[in-house]
């Protein structure tokens, strides 16, 4: 016994193991890593209110259309016409024929974060004809200037960020966030500070109001300055911003 | 290349040890998640996949530091090697939360693209040269492969067919996981509006560490410079003390005189001529029978404490000084009086009084 190597420090013919001692220091360790722990566990980034409830499926009447992502134009249960983005259930958008637009339904599950909406398309044949009527003016997008804006936040992509991840922002969701931006899905903007709990995060897209390019993808996630404009299409904010205008902090 | 390897054996110290550890990790992540989860209103709480893939993040970085605390801790004060000893185990279950980490990542952020998640992993960020953007993932997938090959040769198989020299060299690398792992939270985690708690946990952690690295060092130096005074005042070392195997001994050559067996008997080390008084057999090379040095050759019999055989017999060896500092034994090469004895130097405790040939306690 006392000549096995690998147990002859504590052999108990050599040195009393101080059990004491090694008691009192388990516990120590316990109770030291449980604390260190329930600390930790409260840090980091707020999920946010974001909701995504996949087994509801349902059916979504609206106007498609393609740019400057694939959306659909609802009427939302007040009468005004309201923006949900598609996006497939995973890091890839929608794939459409070029002509898909007009009047159709949608079948998906809602994913939502404050006025901000997308659909998850259901897998096989999501898109259909509907059956009702389209409403009228929901062909108007009213385009407003709201002015400039020197913003320092995030990128993200909006469909992590309105719920399909919790939390969907900061460097640790970076990777998931350039897949997501890659798979073609809507990117938005938030502000430091608000990209955790808030629920206001305008689109981001090129000072044309057209989608960014890949040259975008190493500021995804970043915490970067950016100064463009403010401008509204209709319900959805949009932050346009040139690509020269993006810079990192 | 290789030495006498025998399968390792579960004592009931080793089960207990890995209960502790098992319970220890449970409480851990059961606190982090637990605490995430009350942290948010109800309907605002993390999903499942990140609450587990956060808290199995620091729970690994958490068992690593403690593990590499050990070390340092041992050298600082016995009463830790209890620890030391089963570090091993440590290592592996460290290895296999990080996995866990790791697996969680790829599969949660990795996941669900045109992409295959495993190569997400290595091309979806290359902003090597900038400190926000930095691809901290890769450093976290180094250190993955470090804890890896460590766990992988952790058993004595691998110690007794690498040879304790490679062994040993290929499990330091557990600082370059470490080090890894700093770099990966501080670059990840730890960036972001909420990220300075992250920050703060592992800069202390990892003060602690070096701290206790730092303070080992100082205190093997002055170890050190202890030993060379001892040795500058004449005595001899004979080596650590549990090395010499129980009831046999370790000879030292002093620069004149008898050579010198130096015998331990359980906790109990004692020095004694190497010369047998029957026809000059090596002592050192017998072993302790019933409480005697027993010759190899004839057996005779000496009592380690005084260097008398037993009665009714009457032949005598010289017996020498022993001390032990920091588990190592020295012997002064100076014989005392035949039939006289210093008393054993006991192995981590005072040493009883000397006696002599009438087995009478003499005062010192
Ligand atoms: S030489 Fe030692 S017993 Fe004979």
């Amino acid at each position: 016994m006392s000549d096995d190597p690998f147990f002859i420090g504590w052999s108990p013919d050599l040195h009393k193991i101080d059990r004491r001692f090694l008691l009192l220091a388990t516990f120590g360790l316990m109770a030291g890593g449980g604390g260190v722990a329930a600390f930790l566990g409260r840090q980091g980034q707020p999920p946010g209110p974001g909701i995504w409830d996949q087994s509801a499926i349902a059916g979504h009447s609206g106007l498609l259309v393609q740019t400057p992502w694939p959306m659909l134009r609802m009427i939302g249960d007040d009468g005004a016409p309201q923006t949900a983005f598609l996006a497939t259930t995973g890091k890839l958008a929608v794939r459409l024929a070029a002509n898909a637009r007009g009047w159709v339904k949608v079948r998906g599950s809602l994913i939502s974060r404050g006025e901000n909406r997308m659909i998850a398309v259901d897998d096989g044949h999501w898109l259909g004809a509907s059956e009702g009527i389209e409403p009228p003016g929901l062909r108007d997008w009213p385009e407003e200037d709201l002015g400039a804006a020197h913003l320092v936040g995030e990128i993200l992509d909006a469909k992590c960020w309105f719920g399909a991840m919790r939390p969907g922002y900061g460097k640790t969701h970076k990777a998931c966030a350039t897949l997501c931006a890659k798979g073609g899905l809507p990117l938005a903007f938030c502000q430091t500070g608000s990209c955790g709990s808030g629920v206001d995060a305008p689109l981001f897209l090129d000072a044309d109001g057209r989608r960014h390019g890949r040259d975008i993808l190493p500021f995804i996630a970043d915490r970067v300055m950016a100064k463009g404009r403010m401008v509204r299409v209709g319900d959805v904010v949009q932050f346009r911003v040139a690509r020269p205008d993006i810079h990192r902090v | 290349m290789s030495h006498d390897y025998r399968v390792v054996q579960w004592t009931p110290f080793k089960k207990t040890f890995d209960l502790w550890l098992g319970s220890g990790i449970i409480v851990f992540l059961a606190a982090h998640v637990a605490s995430a989860v009350f942290a948010f209103p109800p309907d605002q709480h993390a999903s499942e996949v990140q609450l587990a893939l956060r808290a199995s993040g620091s729970c690994a970085f958490a068992l690593l530091s403690l593990i590499l605390a050990i070390g340092p801790a041992a050298r600082l004060s016995p009463r830790f090697l209890p620890l030391l000893y089963n570090r091993r185990h440590m290592g592996v279950v460290c290895f296999l939360i990080a996995l866990l980490h790791g697996g969680l990542v790829v599969f949660w952020y990795h996941g669900f693209s045109g992409m295959n998640p495993l190569v997400s992993v290595l091309v979806s960020n290359s902003e090597f040269h900038s400190a926000r953007g930095f691809p901290f993932e890769t450093l976290g997938v180094g250190a993955l492969l470090i804890l890896f090959v460590m766990a992988a040769t952790s058993h004595d198989f691998w110690n007794a067919n690498l040879g304790p020299g490679l062994w040993k060299a290929i499990h330091m690398s557990v600082y370059g996981a470490y080090v890894l792992i700093v770099g990966h939270v501080m670059l990840g985690a730890a960036q972001g509006d909420e990220g300075f708690a992250w920050a703060l946990a592992v800069g202390i952690s990892a003060a602690l560490v070096m701290g206790l690295h730092l303070g080992a060092g100082v205190l093997e130096a002055r170890r050190g410079a202890l030993m060379r005074r001892i040795v500058a005042e004449g005595w001899l070392r004979v080596g650590a003390a549990l090395d010499i195997p129980d009831t046999r001994a370790r000879v030292v050559s002093p620069p004149k005189g008898e050579r010198i067996a130096v015998f331990r008997d359980g906790d109990r080390i004692h020095a004694i001529s190497n010369v047998c008084r029957h026809q000059g057999g090596p002592l050192g090379e017998g072993r302790i029978v019933d409480g005697s040095i027993t010759c190899p050759w004839h057996g005779f019999q000496y009592r380690p404490e005084d260097g008398c055989s037993p009665p009714p017999y009457s032949e005598r060896v010289a017996t020498y000084r022993t001390r032990i500092q920091n588990g190592i034994v020295f012997v002064h090469p100076e014989a005392l009086p035949l039939g006289t004895g210093p008393g054993p130097t006991l192995i981590g405790g005072a040493s009883p009084a000397p006696s002599d040939c009438s087995g009478e306690v003499r005062d010192v």
